[in-house]
């Protein structure tokens, strides 16, 4: 069936042939966004928003496996994809009556009790309404494959800048190194590397071997590798961050790198007139990249002088400190509606997309699942890892770089990299300037962008906050008022950041909403335990784990 | 940290999971004086926030069968009488077994619990498709099912104890730790906090996966000790599987939520004592997905969403601590439930009421009385079902 031209494959009754080694989800894209999923419990459309392989809006079901992500699969010849958790299709739901009819949300904690004979039968309905995909069909999946070891001096966790600039450096000094990439990566030669491998669990260090670290990683979503170190650095990099506002959950937003997965691998039609809501250097690079295809750039305070500097060029409107009040349309965005923060003034913008490049947070779960010290920086409102000198955690043996420990642009970044690839090797540390991290104490911009949002009167609609579960704004303020404190117990109360993003998308902008309702620094309020795995990867991949042979401690 | 609103309680119970809510819960609807909970931690951040939901009545000794049957009955009732929904769905528990003396442990359960009018059925290896889909049943020579057993989401019925035990009186602290108790002439006089001493009567040690520490920093030697246990959660599946599921041999136990999750785990010989920040294990990630998966084949592709683990606080014969401790006047014990505590709380917890208000009980003290493992050690009945 191997064509010399490219793949095809069935999508439901469909044919479809796309070049080779495209993501299924940019096969699918066609001339417009494909709305491929139905959220959880409301059944709303949803359509591709992270691009990497986080959110739950591409799942999808192919050759009968449940629940893959359409944006990090390769079609191969002769494959079947359907669509799950519709009917008819993800396009015209008729369980999406539940959203139109339920404008308040379902209440399934305190709903569904009476009549009390009526339970069993509430019981069957919700249950059947649960879940995305069906079970995987008999025989499905290959044969388990064989895990591997390997053991290294010092392993190098992602290889963004940092992660490469800490492995050349490794490279030069002639240590005994490897590299652990999610995604593709240039061969170094002389140095191995892992590339489609992603680390899933770094528990923390077990005393008294030669490598007292482990690194649970995950091969191509499918095979278990551990490594074993004496030394690990970590560089895992960071994340669009999402954004609340009423319809945020629509189809049409969509993360910055989301945009940039979508049409950066040959997909057209992401969208042809979108809001970016951002003004700093992710915007600055969305107006260079896609100026024609942009109607305005919204910021939630000031533009930097680049950002305005290009809008200006392109003759596309800006709006300095603006709330986001709304995402209008229903199957896909119509329009941005606005009000600025000055004035009041409430407007609309005609839109198909809202792309979200405001702020970044760091991948932060490695160093908490190792037990490192971790600190708030409050200028970016997120967790970083202490640094005791250097770059070296409060861990002996674990190192912090990139955009992930809190270094601020390209130079400060790949320095971090270099500093912490000698380090590892057990020179001594170089300076790191304190400036080159973000900010620890100054402000944060999206604290005072919630207060006034969520202060302000409120546009209707749902408010979706976490997409994954479907939890509505509404849902953690009435848990609050009932007097549930603190993030861990929101998030068992409510279900915000249960779902498969891990909450990726909505904890660190509930924990600034629970810090204000509280009215207690974030920190206080909590931070949620960051469960292995990192993401949700295949019971089979942890299942061909090779066995570790030697004694384990209590991590 | 906010100190209690008076100095002086009827009683105060340590620990505010399911069986300390449920204690406050029974001793604030009898009417008593004033009743204090005090938590170290948050709510539903011990045993009662990271168990597997299961509520099983299948057990080896007839006390605890009843114990659970009355547990199951509350449990229906909780929805209509505490507020919040705990989608309890009575899928039934289904127990196998891979060899004939396996077998046979299940069928002496099975006496058991038909001795107590409840109906389970023994099931042969061909029969076992009826009740879960997708098992690959190599291996297994039978097992045996009851339907009224099932599973519940756990962190609404905290919620729901909570909420009324508050509007009942009691007053709940949470983040507040207990350090100690004050005695005189061998009798409870006072509870240490971290703000301060409050004067009681009676204290009762809930304190769970906490609770043998907590009798050492009272000066008693503890029975009961915790050992951590690990679970973890798949992404969600429309539903396909109504029991919870449990294999004799290696301990796994897997039922599926309301949610659509897999959720369980398996018995994993873990050092004893308390590891701080309760962490996962590689180990156990691994164990876990081969048990699981060569079980049911059809879930070798879904992810794993998400591990944790938490504390079993077993005692040496599988049976909880219930009752006044005999070298303590006006000190309650009511722990040890070894990683049962959701499944037998609703009325256990009756009986440590009971035992407080000074009440006869119905509860056997040479099975479940606190002080069966002081003196000469003796022959006594085991609890041997510590599955699931």
């Amino acid at each position: 069936m191997a064509s010399p031209r490219g793949t095809t494959f069935r999508f439901g009754s469909r044919r479809v042939s796309v070049p080779p080694s495209r993501s299924l989800l940019s096969a699918l894209m066609g001339s417009h966004l494909p709305i491929l999923q139905r959220s959880i419990r409301y059944h709303r459309p949803r359509a591709p928003f992270c691009g990497v392989g986080q959110c739950t809006n591409c799942l999808i079901r192919v050759n009968g496996i449940p629940n893959v992500r359409a944006c990090r699969y390769v079609p191969s010849d002769g494959d079947f994809v359907e669509t799950e958790n519709s009917w008819p299709s993800p396009a015209v739901d008729l369980l999406s009556a539940l959203d139109v009819l339920l404008p308040g949300g379902i209440d399934t904690l305190r709903g569904f009790r009476r009549p009390a004979w009526a339970t069993p039968l509430y019981h069957r309905v919700v249950r059947r309404l649960s879940g995305y995909g069906r079970l995987a069909d008999p025989g499905q999946g290959s044969p388990p494959p064989v895990g591997s070891r390997h053991d290294t001096d010092v392993a190098v966790i992602g290889l963004g800048v940092a992660g490469a600039a800490a492995l050349r450096t490794l490279q030069e000094h002639g240590a005994n190194a490897l590299g652990i990439e999610r995604g593709s990566v240039e061969p170094l030669p002389g140095t191995p590397v892992l590339p489609g491998t992603a680390a899933a669990f770094l528990p923390p260090p077990v005393p008294g071997p030669a490598h007292p670290w482990r690194i649970v990683c995950v091969e191509r979503g499918s095979r278990g590798v551990q490594v074993r170190a004496r030394a690990v650095v970590v560089a895992t990099g960071g994340y669009d961050a999402g954004l609340w506002f009423s319809g945020s959950d629509r189809p049409g937003v969509m993360t910055a790198e989301g945009a940039l997965s979508m049409t950066g691998n040959g997909g057209r039609g992401a969208f042809r007139k979108a809001v970016v809501f951002g003004g700093g250097p992710r915007a600055a690079d969305l107006l260079d990249r896609w100026g024609a295809l942009i109607e305005a750039v919204v910021a939630p305070g000031a533009v930097s002088p680049e950002v305005s500097e290009k809008a200006s060029a392109l003759e596309v409107p800006l709006y300095p400190r603006t709330l986001l009040l709304a995402a209008r349309g229903r199957r896909r965005v119509r329009a941005a509606l606005l009000r600025s923060r000055a004035e009041g003034t409430e407007f609309a913008v005609e839109a198909d997309a809202i792309i979200l490049a405001h702020r970044r947070l760091p991948h932060p779960q490695l160093y908490f699942q190792a037990g490192a010290k971790m600190e708030w920086r409050h200028s970016a409102a997120a967790y970083f890892p202490t640094l005791r000198e250097g770059t070296e955690t409060s861990l002996p043996g674990l190192f912090a770089s990139g955009e992930g420990a809190g270094f601020l642009g390209p130079t400060a970044v790949e320095a971090s990299g270099v500093a912490a690839a000698r380090q590892a090797m057990g020179m001594p540390a170089p300076a790191m300037d304190e400036g080159s991290r973000v900010d620890a104490t100054a402000p944060n911009e999206i604290e005072g962008y919630y207060r006034e949002l969520l202060t302000g009167r409120r546009v209707g609609g749902k408010w979706v906050i976490c997409p994954c579960e479907d939890v509505l704004l509404s849902e953690v303020e009435e848990a609050h008022a009932l007097g549930y404190r603190g993030i861990e117990v929101l998030k068992r109360y409510t279900g915000v950041g249960s779902g498969l993003c891990q909450g990726r998308y909505c904890l660190p902008d509930t924990l600034l909403l629970l810090a204000r309702l509280e009215q207690r620094p974030a920190p206080e309020v909590g931070y949620i335990t960051q469960r292995p795995p990192v993401t949700p990867w295949s019971l089979s991949a942890f299942a061909t784990l090779p066995e570790d042979g030697e004694p384990e401690g209590p991590g | 940290m906010m100190p209690p609103s008076r100095e002086r309680y009827h009683t105060v119970v340590v620990g505010a999971g399911i069986v300390g809510l449920f204690t406050a819960y029974h001793l604030a609807r009898a009417g008593v004086g004033p009743v204090l909970v005090v938590d170290r931690g948050f709510l539903s951040g011990g045993a009662s926030g990271r168990n597997g939901g299961g509520v099983r009545q299948q057990w080896e000794t007839a006390a605890t069968v009843r114990l659970a049957r009355e547990s199951v009955d509350a449990y229906r009732r909780f929805g209509g009488e505490f507020g919040y929904n705990i989608w309890f769905r009575q899928g039934g528990y289904l127990f196998l077994a891979e060899s004939p003396n396996e077998l046979e442990r299940l069928r002496r359960v099975r006496t058991v619990v038909e001795r107590e009018g409840l109906r389970s059925r023994e099931l042969t290896r061909s029969e076992i498709p009826r009740y879960a889909n997708g098992l690959e049943l190599d291996g297994v020579v039978g097992g045996t099912f009851l339907q009224s057993d099932g599973t519940l989401y756990p962190f609404p019925a905290i919620w729901g104890l909570y909420e009324t035990v508050r509007s009942l009186g009691v007053e709940v602290l949470l983040g507040a730790e207990a350090t100690g108790v004050s005695a005189s002439q061998g009798k409870v006089r006072g509870l240490h906090l971290a703000t301060g001493p409050v004067a009681t009567d009676a204290v009762v040690n809930a304190a769970g996966g906490w609770s043998s520490e907590f009798s050492r920093r009272c000066g008693l030697a503890p029975s009961n000790t915790p050992t951590r246990h690990e679970i973890l959660a798949t992404e969600p599946l429309k539903p396909f599987l109504d029991p919870m599921v449990v294999r004799l041999s290696d301990g796994l136990y897997f039922s599926q939520t309301m949610r659509g999750e897999i959720v369980g785990g398996l018995t994993l010989s873990h050092p004893p004592g308390t590891a701080p920040g309760m962490p996962s294990s590689a180990r156990f990630l691994r164990a876990m997905s081969r048990a699981l998966t060569q079980l049911v084949p059809r879930l070798a592709t879904l992810g794993i969403l998400r591990a944790w683990s938490g504390f079993y606080d077993d005692t040496p014969d599988g049976l909880p601590l219930i009752g006044e401790d005999p070298r303590l006047i006006g000190f309650f014990q009511a722990n040890g439930f070894g990683g049962h505590g959701f499944m037998l709380a609703p009325a256990s917890t009756r009986r440590v009421a009971q035992a407080v208000l000074g009440q006869p009980s119905d509860l056997d003290p040479a099975l479940f009385g606190p002080g069966r493992f002081l003196g000469p050690p003796r022959e006594r009945p085991v609890e041997g079902a510590q599955l699931g």
